[in-house]
């Protein structure tokens, strides 16, 4: 009973945690990189402005869109997946950016639209546990080959660009060939591995099945694997055909302090504020001047200097497309 | 002093309601609205109708979620009961000093968080956990076995959560059978087992009954072990709540299948109110 009554007090009601007038409130997704997100944006934009920024999260799109239903929005910024986005812009839940404020000539253009700039971008990378494994998983194509590599892989587990595209790589389809995507195969080239498959639904739970080494191989937030490697885990990435995604920034539609807000955007995309987040958390700047201020170390263990046969996931078509692949792949995983 | 009685009982009654106002108001604003405003949801959006629900039953992935909600919830009861039969016989025979001992330590898991009690088992059943290492050690067996992301690791997980809510009220019933009954059944030539499948089950039923239904109807609505511990092959009800609402957006369905849940859960507590409740009430006295 307390069950039910806590799913139905959490869905039916947008939270609104009763923030002062005067703060701003952010959220992200937790963990390390909300760790990094707070020293490198929100205290630096709160000595500057005297504006406190509480932190919230997870990010959850149905507390958001909730919010912007009800015209109770408590949310000032919010860290969302690209693709959500530009899927919320259309669904008009997001305030447009305020580019006098926001400086668009300095982020990568890849990484800005209308209604949102980003956070910071990844890349998903076959990783694997060098205790574990006697070979070196080199492919896409090595993930699907079980008699070659033994053992559970570990794929995202929610509908996301990223393992589709997986896939049909691994199935031999040509990268700039990739969309339209080809459903049917792709879903088909999954199913020849199903059984062996784990889902990772966090960063937190890929390390752990990786490190342990529950999955001795699969495809990961770069950052992941740079964490794990941190701490001494004996695990490395095949770089080969990384996928580049990214997070970004948005402002709910309605949120109460909306010019703080944009100044906190400018805060976060800010060449400073994007070379702390990345030497923090592994994940590469979107600001095109950060990398100058940043140790050459660091710089090297990112998505750039990875860049030769790099694919940008396609964001736009993910955009356009996520209600009916969610539904499908939702379909299919609990075959 | 009819009237007298009468008149004591009648503000008696008013002044104990006057109590009770604060919890129900809280009940009234944060429980009955919002899952009232959910139903409406599911029938008003995207259009006014019953389209949700015909989609719910339409679709087969939705149909295997309702399946497999009833089939963990029914495995885990009958577990539970199999399991926890034995634990309430004893703590109903044994002395009262080692009772307290053991109750204590059921309700200190009962008590001990959730989440930590599940990653737990995770870090147990998983191919390189404790259990499979020792099994593998021993030599039993040469793959580790698969107990977690499936209906196995569920049901390990949930059996084990679920175990106090079947003890208590069985421990209970039993506790209440006069020791006399068993042993006149003794003398008069029943065997062991005929005392215990003629006499002990049929006078413990409404305990168990009670505790079984209490099972169930929590495990129908489970939302924490299922997703930790189940493949995504095991999803149940709630997990599709949870995804349909905060992956999909799709309040409308998210809400039919809400309201479907509450429904079915409802109707089982009525069942209960109708067949058992009575029942429990007079087993001691049979």
């Amino acid at each position: 009973m307390f069950k039910k009554l806590s799913i139905a007090l959490a869905f039916t009601m947008a939270t609104s945690f009763a923030a002062y007038a005067d703060d701003l409130v952010f959220t992200s997704w937790g963990g390390t990189t909300q760790d990094a997100q707070k020293e490198a944006w929100a205290d630096p934009y709160t000595k500057a402005s005297g504006i406190n920024v509480l932190q919230d999260g997870p990010t959850d799109y149905g507390k958001l869109k909730a919010m912007v239903d009800s015209g109770n929005v408590s949310w000032d910024v919010v860290d969302v997946e690209y693709d959500f986005a530009i899927a919320a812009a259309k669904a008009g839940l997001l305030e447009p950016i305020d580019f006098a404020i926001v400086d668009k000539k300095e982020i990568d253009p890849r990484f800005v639209t209308d209604h949102a700039v980003g956070s910071f971008y990844y890349s998903f990378v076959l990783g694997y546990n060098k205790d574990v494994l006697k070979e070196e998983p080199k492919s896409w194509a090595d993930l699907f080959d079980t008699a070659k590599f033994a053992g559970k892989r570990t794929f995202y587990k929610w509908s996301a660009p990223g393992v589709l595209e997986i896939a049909l790589l691994a199935d031999g389809v040509a990268p700039d060939k990739l969309y339209p995507l080809d459903l049917d195969r792709a879903f088909a080239k999954l199913d020849t591995i199903k059984k062996d498959i784990i889902w990772w639904g966090g960063g937190a739970e890929s390390q752990q099945f990786l490190a342990s080494g529950e999955a001795p191989l699969g495809m990961f937030w770069n950052g992941r694997i740079f964490a794990i490697q941190q701490t001494g885990g004996n695990v490395a990435a095949s770089w080969n055909q990384n996928l580049t995604a990214a997070d970004v920034l948005v402002v709910p539609k309605g949120a109460r302090n909306k010019e703080a807000a944009m100044k906190f955007l400018a805060t976060a995309t800010s060449a400073d504020g994007q070379a702390v987040l990345a030497t923090r958390s592994g994940y590469a700047p979107i600001n095109i001047n950060a990398k100058t201020r940043m140790d050459a170390a660091v710089v090297a263990s990112l998505p750039d200097a990875h860049s030769e046969g790099q694919i940008n996931l396609d964001m736009g078509y993910w955009a356009q497309h996520r209600d009916e692949i969610a539904k499908r792949w939702y379909d299919w995983q609990a075959k | 002093m009819v009237t007298a009685t009468a008149d004591i009982r009648e503000p008696f009654r008013w002044t104990g309601m006057g109590y009770a106002v604060p919890a129900l108001l809280l009940l009234a604003f944060f429980f009955v609205l919002p899952v009232l405003a959910l139903l409406l949801r599911s029938i008003t959006e995207p259009e006014l109708g019953l389209q949700n629900y015909a989609e719910l039953f339409a679709t087969s992935t939705y149909a295997r979620v309702l399946f497999n909600t009833f089939l963990v919830a029914g495995v885990v009861t009958l577990f539970s009961l199999l399991l926890g039969f034995p634990v309430a016989w004893l703590l109903a025979i044994m002395p009262q000093r080692w009772a307290r001992i053991v109750f204590a330590v059921i309700l200190l898991s009962m008590w001990t968080n959730l989440l930590a009690r599940t990653y737990a088992w995770m870090v147990l059943l998983q191919r390189t956990g404790v259990i499979n290492k020792m099994l593998m050690a021993t030599g039993l067996v040469s793959e580790p076995l698969p107990l977690v992301n499936n209906l196995t690791g569920v049901t390990i997980g949930m059996v084990y959560i679920m175990l106090p809510f079947i003890i208590l009220p069985l421990h209970a019933t039993l506790r209440a059978i006069d020791p006399a009954i068993l042993n006149a059944a003794a003398l008069c030539g029943a065997g062991r087992w005929q005392i215990f499948r003629r006499v002990l089950v049929p006078l413990s039923a409404p305990g168990a009954a009670a505790g079984a239904l209490m099972v169930f109807v929590m495990s129908l609505g489970y939302f924490v072990t299922p997703s930790l511990l189940g493949g995504t092959a095991n999803m149940m009800l709630a997990g599709m709540i949870a995804q349909l609402i905060q992956s999909l957006l799709n309040w409308g369905l998210g809400g039919a299948a809400a309201f479907i849940l509450l429904t079915v859960t409802l109707a089982i507590y009525a069942l209960q109110l109708r067949y058992f409740s009575g029942a429990a009430g007079t087993a001691g006295g049979r």
